[in-house]
Order: structure tokens, then sequence, then C-alpha cells
């Protein structure tokens, strides 16, 4: 096996308030441009950014670790009245703008708002002032008998986290994504019915792209699940259903992009066929590869990657856990069934990555047509050793150190997961832990 | 000593019966599943319309199978506006003053009780997309971002269902509930309509 399935240091955030001593529900993860920083939302509106630290030099095989760099509140509940419905302030995604100057800049969305924040540190402070005291109070003018010119002087690192707009009353249903365009002027954002497209700069107004609300809503049949930009063509976008169709849009078309310029399906396969084949197909996440090239699509047993050029039928189909296929009817009488799980790319896209039940974690090397299965979990994450391959047993026979699947633990999925862009790190999300791995150095 | 083809007939039965067994199994999961909620908390459009969904496809099998006495198509009634006033609760095939069909779930005979499709669709209705209606058309030149619903008209999501359980008599009693908000939700919006917009912020149910 190559490299790239052995993961070693570990490192383990809980995700909560150290004020409140509350643990909260990780919902989702995103590593930014670079990859010196990691945001990972919760279920309580917070967010927390992680900073890589700069390699050190004693331990030049050791790429840097990552420690808690910012923590805020940025949704709040709200209630809305006219409902009688309270909105959650869990945040649904993350996505990070790319850098233009020292501040970095963060989108983040509950079901109804999308906010921008500005990450801004602050390392020096102006002393010295001739007005002024140094705690702040006022000194009496008439005591005031030379001047200086206040200077800075160093202080620790403060970083400070400001919502700069804050996009709100755009959406009636929830919005499940947000997308930054290439052009790093617009974005979209997915709710279960409609796509509207914004200006970063322009918060009262924005464009909807895509309507598929029906005029008579007992016909409704269909949802959006998730929505992406083409990575450097800024005028294409993909949108999934529900029923396990993706559809790509031209925004030159028209303004309206109701009607998609492809359409990518797999004919069902008749020998799988059951009640749960429409609630299996429905696709969680949509990912365009790094080139452009290919995009990848997440149903609930199965990663596709589909060529752009042909929407007959995806060229890789890769199987993430086959063994539930016989468990269909349990899985949907828990709600498993209705699990959203993402997926994501190595840097280079050789690699996909994607959540399970149990804590584990797959991952498909699509060059070498390998595939492993790893777990997240404390005992099994020693910081020396490397992680070690899983197996569920499928058959009667279970062999040693597999696991069978009437044993797995449905409550522990994960469903969030993120690759940095340039190297193999990962961090992924089981339910409050953020676990972040290294691929060892030999 | 039994000849092959009767035993063959034998394991088609049996075949047919453990679909059937799985299909009211289904079936009376998707039900409870609609009407499970949170009180206060809007439910997953997604999730609803999945189950609405496999719901439909359920009933469709069940029709083309030729199983249930019941002439009402469902899926005519949702297509139709004013279906509310004319579909029953239970189908012609039921007659009145029986005691409700048992949630299939709950017994393993589902041969003889199969739940109408009338009752079905009304469930289906009512837990689904009814909030939106014709206020659309209403209120066309008026910006009624703020006033669309998305699931469950605000007083059906503020509590004022009962809590189902998988008994074939709250089944049926919330069936009834629904059907009794369907008929003021239907003065409301005819009155809406002879009112005007403006008695829109006063509503409540």
């Amino acid at each position: 096996m190559q490299n790239i399935f052995k993961w070693n240091l570990p490192q383990i955030y809980t995700a909560g308030s150290l004020i409140h001593q509350q643990t909260d529900i990780i919902s989702t993860v995103e590593f930014n441009h670079t990859g010196e920083l990691l945001a990972t939302g919760d279920k309580g509106g917070r967010v927390v950014i992680f900073q890589q630290e700069p390699e050190s030099k004693n331990q030049p095989q050791c790429r840097g670790e990552y420690n808690v760099y910012s923590t805020f509140q940025s949704h709040e509940p709200e209630f809305d009245y006219l409902k009688s419905l309270e909105i959650e302030e869990k945040i649904n995604k993350i996505r990070w703008l790319p850098q233009k100057n020292a501040a970095q800049f963060l989108l983040s969305t509950n079901d109804k708002t999308i906010k921008l924040w500005k990450i801004s540190e602050r390392d020096k402070r102006p002393e010295g002032y001739n007005l002024k005291e140094e705690d702040g109070r006022y000194r009496d003018p008439n005591t005031v008998t030379t001047l200086r010119v206040p200077i800075f002087r160093p202080m620790d690192l403060m970083v400070e986290a400001s919502p700069r707009r804050v996009f709100a009353n755009a959406h009636t249903y929830h919005i499940n994504s947000i997308a930054v365009n290439s052009d790093y002027e617009t974005y979209l954002s997915a709710d279960d019915l409609r796509i509207n497209l914004w200006h970063l700069e322009i918060t009262d107004r924005s464009f909807n792209i895509v309507d598929i609300k029906p005029a008579n809503m007992e016909e409704l049949t269909e949802v959006i699940t998730a929505a992406e930009f083409h990575p450097n063509q800024c005028n294409t976008f993909v949108y999934s259903s529900s029923k396990g169709t993706i559809r790509m849009c031209d925004m030159r078309a028209s303004a309206l992009c109701d009607k998609h310029a492809k359409m990518f399906e797999e004919p069902e396969d008749p020998n799988n066929r059951s009640f749960f084949s429409e609630i299996i197909s429905s696709i969680s996440d949509v990912k365009f590869s790094h080139s452009g090239r290919y995009m990848m699509t997440r149903d609930y047993l199965s990663v596709k990657i589909w060529d752009l050029n042909m929407e007959t039928r995806p060229v890789e189909t890769y199987q993430v856990h086959e063994y539930l296929r016989s468990k269909l009817c349990s899985l949907y009488e828990n709600d498993c069934i209705f699990d959203k799980f993402e997926c994501c790319w190595n840097g280079n896209d050789s690699v996909v990555m994607t959540g399970s039940y149990n804590n584990f974690f797959r991952m498909f090397d699509r060059g070498y047509r390998q595939d492993v299965t790893l777990e997240a979990s404390r005992e099994n994450s020693k910081p020396r050793s490397v992680l070690k391959p899983r197996k569920v047993s499928t058959g009667g026979k279970r062999k040693k150190d597999e696991i069978s699947v009437d044993s797995l633990d449905f409550n522990k999925k994960i469903l969030h997961t993120a690759w940095h862009p340039l190297d193999n790190i990962i961090a992924v999300a089981t339910t409050n832990n953020l676990y972040i791995f290294q691929e060892k150095l030999n | 000593m039994l000849g092959r083809g009767v035993k063959r007939k034998w394991s088609c039965l049996e075949e047919a019966e453990v679909v059937s067994e799985a299909r009211q199994l289904v079936l009376g999961l998707c039900l409870e599943k609609l009407q499970r909620y949170q009180a206060g908390v809007e439910l997953s459009l997604r999730r609803s319309v999945l189950l609405i969904n496999t719901l439909r496809q359920i009933q469709e099998e069940m029709r083309s199978d030729g199983v249930g006495s019941c002439d009402v198509h469902p899926d005519s009634c949702l297509l139709r506006d004013d279906f509310r006033e004319d579909v029953t609760v239970t189908c012609p095939g039921c007659s009145e003053g029986e005691s409700p069909p048992e949630l299939p779930s709950q017994e393993a005979n589902g041969s003889d009780q199969q739940k109408p499709p009338a009752a079905v669709s009304d469930a289906v209705n009512a837990m689904g997309y009814l909030g939106d209606l014709a206020l659309d058309d209403i209120f066309e030149d008026i910006d009624t971002s703020m006033y669309e619903t998305s699931d469950l008209p605000s007083a059906w999501a503020s509590g004022s269902l009962p809590q189902s359980h998988s008994t074939a008599g709250s089944l049926q009693s919330c069936l009834m509930d629904l059907n009794e908000l369907d008929h003021i939700m239907e003065i409301l919006v005819v009155e809406t309509h002879l009112v005007g917009p403006g008695l829109q912020n006063g509503f409540s149910l």
C-alpha cells in the first residue's frame, strides 16, 4: 500500500463552549485556500478556527500542529414570529474567501442567513497618547505641558472576528449550500427549492437563478440538495437533487437558469430496485475536482465520479458501505437513511474521502484502485502509531479484528470531512470531536 | 403427494405475501414518520418529499397489484384543488361506522384491513405543502417572501396536532383533526380572498 494510507499524529479537539461546559455537534469543516487555517462550525452557532503552526526546525519531518486561533459566535437562534418556528443557529456551511490582504474572510450560514466574517490579527497597540492615560481615562488638558508622538508597541496577539456583511431574508426554505465563485466577487446560496446569486458587497439584493418550486406545491417531488460553482469557469455551476440528478447550468444562457445545460443521471439498476431506491439515490454532496474536469457526488451508499463531458453515467463508482444495502429497512426505521454524508477530494484529485458509520471513514485512491477504511476514535489514535485499517465482515465467518455489520454503532457517524488543499492532512469530524490526521512521512 | 405445480404455486403465494407484508410495514413507517414532528421546529422539506414519494410509490404498487377495494385514486385527488370537500376519510369500500383499519405495522395480518388510499392522501396533503395554496396568486403584487410558509402552516407546527403514536385510534383522530383544520384553512383562504390582503397579519389559528 502506498504511503497515502498511512496516517498518524492525531490531534483531537472537542467542540463546544468552554464557558458553558457543553459539548456540541460539529456541523461543518473547511480548510482555507492555503490550508493554514481550518474552520469548523457547530450546532450552537459557533465557529472555531484552527491555525497550523509553522514547521519547526527541530522536526522537519513533521508538519505543523493545528491550534485554536479564533472562536466566535457566528449565528444566534432566532424566532420566526410569523410561522411560530425557531430558526436554528446551527452552522450549515462555511466557505473561505481567498486572502487579499492581511485579514481573512469567510462566509458562514445557518438555515436562513449568510454572514461574511472578517478575521484580523492585532499584535501592536498605540501607546503614549497626549490626551489619554494608558488605561483610557482622559487627562485634564491643563496638565498637558509637552507633546509627544504616540508609538506602536507590540502586544500579545489578539485575533478579532467581526461581521462585515449580513445577507438575510432571501431564503424561504433551508439553506443547504453556499459556494464562492471563481471571480471572487459573487457567491451562490441554495435552499431546497431556489438558488440565489449574491455580490459580496451587496446585502440588500440577490438574484434568483434557479427556482424549482412548482406552482402547485402538491406537485413537488424533488428538492435541491447541494450546489457548487465550477472552480475556474465563473459562469458554470451545478446543483444536485433528491432524485439523484445533477444539473449543470450556464449563467450566460439566461438570467434564470431553470433550463439546465447538462443533466447528469445514471439509469437505475433494475436488480437493486427497492422501496428505498429513491431515498438512497438522493445526492447529499457534490464537489468539483480541483482541476475542474470532474465532479464527485455522494449518495447514501456510494461515491460517484463524473466526467463533465459525459452525462449518461459516472466514470467511477465507489461503494462506501455496500453491506448496508440489506439493512435499508432498519436504517429507514431509525432515520439513518436520511443522513447526509459529505465527500472531498485531495489536493491533486487522486484520492477521494467520505465518512460512514461507527466513526469509520473511507478513502478511495483512484489511480491505484485501492480503498481503505479507517476509524476516528480516541482508543485507536495513539500519537506515534499509524491508523490501522478496519474491515466490516459481511459473511457468516468473522475474522479477528473485523467488526460485524450488526455491531456497528449508527449513532457514531462521520458526516463531515476535509482534506488540506496542498498537503496530506485531513480533518475528520465525529459527532462532537474533530480529528486532524497527518500523513506519516518516513 | 403434492405435484410440482402445487409446490410452485405455494412459493409464489408466500413470496407475494412477504412482499405485501413488507409493503405494509414500509407504508406504516411512512405514515408514522410523516406525522411525527417536533413542535416549534420546521420539518425538513427534503425528508418530507422523500417520504411522500415513497408513500406514493407504495400506493402505486398496491394499486397495480389490485390490492384494496377502494376506487378512489389518491393521485387525482392530489391534483384537484377542491379535493378536500369531496374525499372522505374512509374510502367507499369501507362502510361508515366500522372500526378504523389497523395500522399495518401493528398487525401481521394486513390482508383484511387495507389502509384506504383516501386517508393516506389526506395525511399526505395535510402534512405536506398546503400552506402555500392560493396565497401566491392573491398577493402577487406584494412582496410575500416573509409570509411564505415552507412546510406546515404555523398553527400546526406550533402544536395543535396531537403527538402521534403507532396506534390506529390516534391515527384516525389525527386524520380527523387534519380534516377539521383543512376546513378551517379553506374558510380562511376564502375569507382572505374576500376581505383582502390587510387581514393577513391578524391571522392566528
